[in-house]
């Protein structure tokens, strides 16, 4: 296995999205707590109506960064700016532009989800929030009226990110907004984070789920031990680090065979029409690399990890 | 960002404070028990001090004349006093000694004091031969009381016999409990004042503690400044909420308890103060605790030094000057000098200043907890 360096600054075209100004620009960020250094020097840019999927394991920076980038912790080096401003601790201007979904359930149990709902909607001064839409576009309109304290795990998360969007925010952060859920609760959550971006935002998402982020990413970012390896759209990944093969099987007399050509081989097209032709064909399947074993290729480590 | 929407962005955590503490089922049950329970054993308590004090005779033919005699001394010495006669002079020792009440002419009363005539008493004069009478006190009787005791028997045997007889008092320890308060005496019911007023500030502290025990623990303070709303926001809404929970209480118990006869404002003022202190405590304890069951005990910590100064007050002379220094002295002093002895503004000004000084340095310090608390989320 091959290890890549870690990319210190890196400004990627990530299509049409990465055109306009960017809507979060993070310039040499880094953070420490104590002598653990859990940032060190990150750079990226994310543009409005572009999705930035932000992967890591768990102690890989991700947190530590969401904070820096929301105003909650003051970075040690480098600079955030939100939509043009600088960020800094407890600024009004640049936080009612945000929308944040924690990786924590932090709502209040002893209010209905619609409570919950107005409280943040008054911090935002967003007068006459539509709390039975924003509720319904997450699945909760039916339970909108009842304590969170009685929401099952997937709802609250589903809650959560409705509260993320009662300021119809410029910029989103979601921290692993699908954790817990079920097929279909996830499968919402995707739709509304699409919907977002279509109407503009620029959205971070940090996810475990690597099938998830090459759904919705524009472009990924591989953040391990506090350094970015790599930042590019999922596909240009899995071009330059995947191995493109095609599997084909076959049964004969003796079994079934399998046989597994890797298409950047020279001699790769003989090699594929020779077992295609050959007696007994069942399948042939193309095979790429996931963005999981580009990670693992590049940083050494896994993603669950 | 201006003032007003500041305050806008404050009134909101408040309103959202106030409907999760209503919806909390131990303090929505807690309070109103506990407003009946204190304001019931108020007015259970009497609102006055007898000053009366029973002296038991025991003297052979003198009863008539030493009632009089010590009718004519208590007067001098603005005591009120009730003659029992007794059939001997063990019994009388028996009633002082052993607190028992005996039947007067007013219904059952201790006999805290006895004086006990010798039975050759007059003999012993007509003889020219010196005679001793004992007096009976009980360690409760103040001591005023006990020195007009001797100079009765004095002056009453001086007018039988025309001379001076030796008086002797029984060994006993002499111990007042209280302050000495002659002829200014507290009711039970003024000396339980500050007490209920201070336990009602504690438990609303309490109640705030639980708050921000919660906001902390739910890292909802997290959501909340990711918002338009400051840390200093968040912070002063958790001071006015504290505020506001002791001191509507308090006042709604002092209101209960008649305690707004003389100079409202002033008490108000006295009520105020405390309850910003209790909003510091609040934060402190909420700041610190990690689960429920932390939060209370942090909670107790603060209490018991902080209810010292009342208990104090309910207990006169007990306590030393080091009561003082406690945080609460200054707000027990005043409660109980407007409400007791109908103080002014100028009375009370060196302990509202007091009161107000521990105020800022409390809720300063709560204040600088829970922000850095909330800061490291």
């Amino acid at each position: 296995m091959t290890q890549s360096t870690p990319v210190a600054s890196m400004t990627v075209d990530a299509g049409s999205a990465a055109h306009t100004a960017a809507a979060v620009s993070a310039e040499e960020l880094s953070f420490s707590y104590g002598e653990t250094e859990a940032v060190r020097g990150i750079s990226f840019e994310i543009a409005p109506a572009e999705i930035f999927g932000f992967l890591g394991p768990n102690g890989a920076g991700k947190t530590t960064t969401i904070k820096m980038l929301t105003g909650q912790l003051r970075p040690k080096g480098g600079s955030v700016r939100i939509m043009g401003r600088d960020v800094g601790r407890d600024d009004p201007v640049t936080q009612a532009q945000i929308g944040v979904c924690f990786e924590e359930k932090n709502l209040y149990d002893a209010m209905s989800g619609e409570e919950n709902l107005r409280f943040f909607a008054s911090l935002f001064e967003v007068d006459g929030v539509d709390t039975d839409a924003l509720l319904q576009r997450v699945g909760l309109a039916d339970r909108a009226g009842d304590r969170v304290g009685s929401y099952s795990k997937g709802m609250r998360q589903r809650l959560m990110v409705a509260r993320a969007l009662v300021n119809q925010p410029s910029v989103l952060f979601l921290d692993e907004p699908t954790d817990g859920l079920d097929p279909v609760s996830s499968k919402a959550i995707r739709a509304v984070i699409r919907e977002e971006a279509e109407r503009g935002a620029a959205v971070l998402l940090t996810t475990h789920d690597m099938w998830e982020a090459d759904e919705l990413s524009h472009r990924v970012a591989f953040i391990n031990e506090g350094r970015i390896y790599a930042i590019d759209t999922p596909e240009n990944l899995k071009l330059q680090h995947g191995e493109r093969s095609v599997k084909v099987r076959r049964r004969d007399g003796a079994g079934v065979h399998e046989v597994s050509v890797a298409l950047d081989d020279p001699g790769a097209g003989d090699e594929l029409r020779k077992a295609v032709q050959a007696e007994g064909l069942m399948t042939i399947h193309t095979e790429e690399s996931t963005l999981e074993n580009i990670f693992v290729e590049m940083t050494g480590r896994a993603l669950e990890a | 960002m201006n003032l007003k929407r500041r305050a806008a962005i404050v009134r909101a955590i408040v309103a959202k404070d106030l409907r999760e503490f209503s919806r909390d089922r131990l303090w929505m049950v807690l309070t109103p028990i506990m407003l009946i329970f204190y304001v019931g054993i108020f007015w259970l308590l009497p609102n006055s001090v007898d000053e009366t004090i029973t002296v038991g005779i025991y003297g052979r033919g003198l009863d008539a004349v030493a009632e009089e005699a010590l009718q004519s001394d208590a007067v001098a010495t603005e005591q009120a006093l009730r003659v029992v006669p007794f059939e001997s002079a063990d019994a009388l020792e028996a009633a002082v000694v052993d607190g028992t009440e005996v039947e007067g002419d007013d219904g059952k009363n201790t006999v805290p004091v006895g004086i006990a005539f010798p039975d050759d008493l007059t003999a012993a004069l007509a003889a020219g031969e010196p005679a001793t009478v004992t007096i009976y006190v009980d360690a409760a009787v103040p001591a005023e009381v006990q020195t007009a005791m001797s100079a009765f028997v004095r002056e009453a045997t001086y007018a039988m016999a025309g001379m001076d007889l030796p008086v002797t008092q029984p060994q006993q320890q002499l111990v007042v409990i209280g302050e000495d308060r002659a002829g200014n005496q507290v009711s039970p019911q003024d000396r339980l004042r500050p007490l209920l007023a201070i336990m009602i500030l504690l438990v609303e502290s309490m109640a705030l503690a639980g708050l921000v025990a919660v906001e902390i623990q739910s890292r909802t303070a997290q959501a909340v400044v990711v918002t338009p709303a400051t840390t200093g926001d968040l912070l002063t809404a958790k001071g006015v909420t504290g505020t506001l929970l002791a001191f509507s209480q308090t006042v709604l118990l002092l209101l209960l308890i008649g305690a707004f006869g003389f100079e409202p404002l002033l008490l108000l003022v006295a009520v105020l103060l405390g309850a910003v202190m209790m909003a510091g405590v609040g934060m402190l304890a909420g700041s610190a605790g990690r689960d429920f069951m932390t939060t209370i005990f942090i909670s107790v910590v603060f209490i018991v030094p902080l209810a010292v100064p009342a208990i104090a007050a309910l207990f006169p002379g007990v306590a030393s000057s080091w009561v003082q220094l406690l945080p609460t002295y200054g707000f027990i002093e005043t409660i109980v000098g407007v409400t007791a002895y109908g103080w002014s503004w100028s009375d009370s000004s060196v302990y509202l200043l007091i009161s107000a000084a521990w105020c800022v340095v409390i809720f300063a310090a709560g204040w600088f907890i829970l922000r850095r608390r909330v800061e490291a989320l």
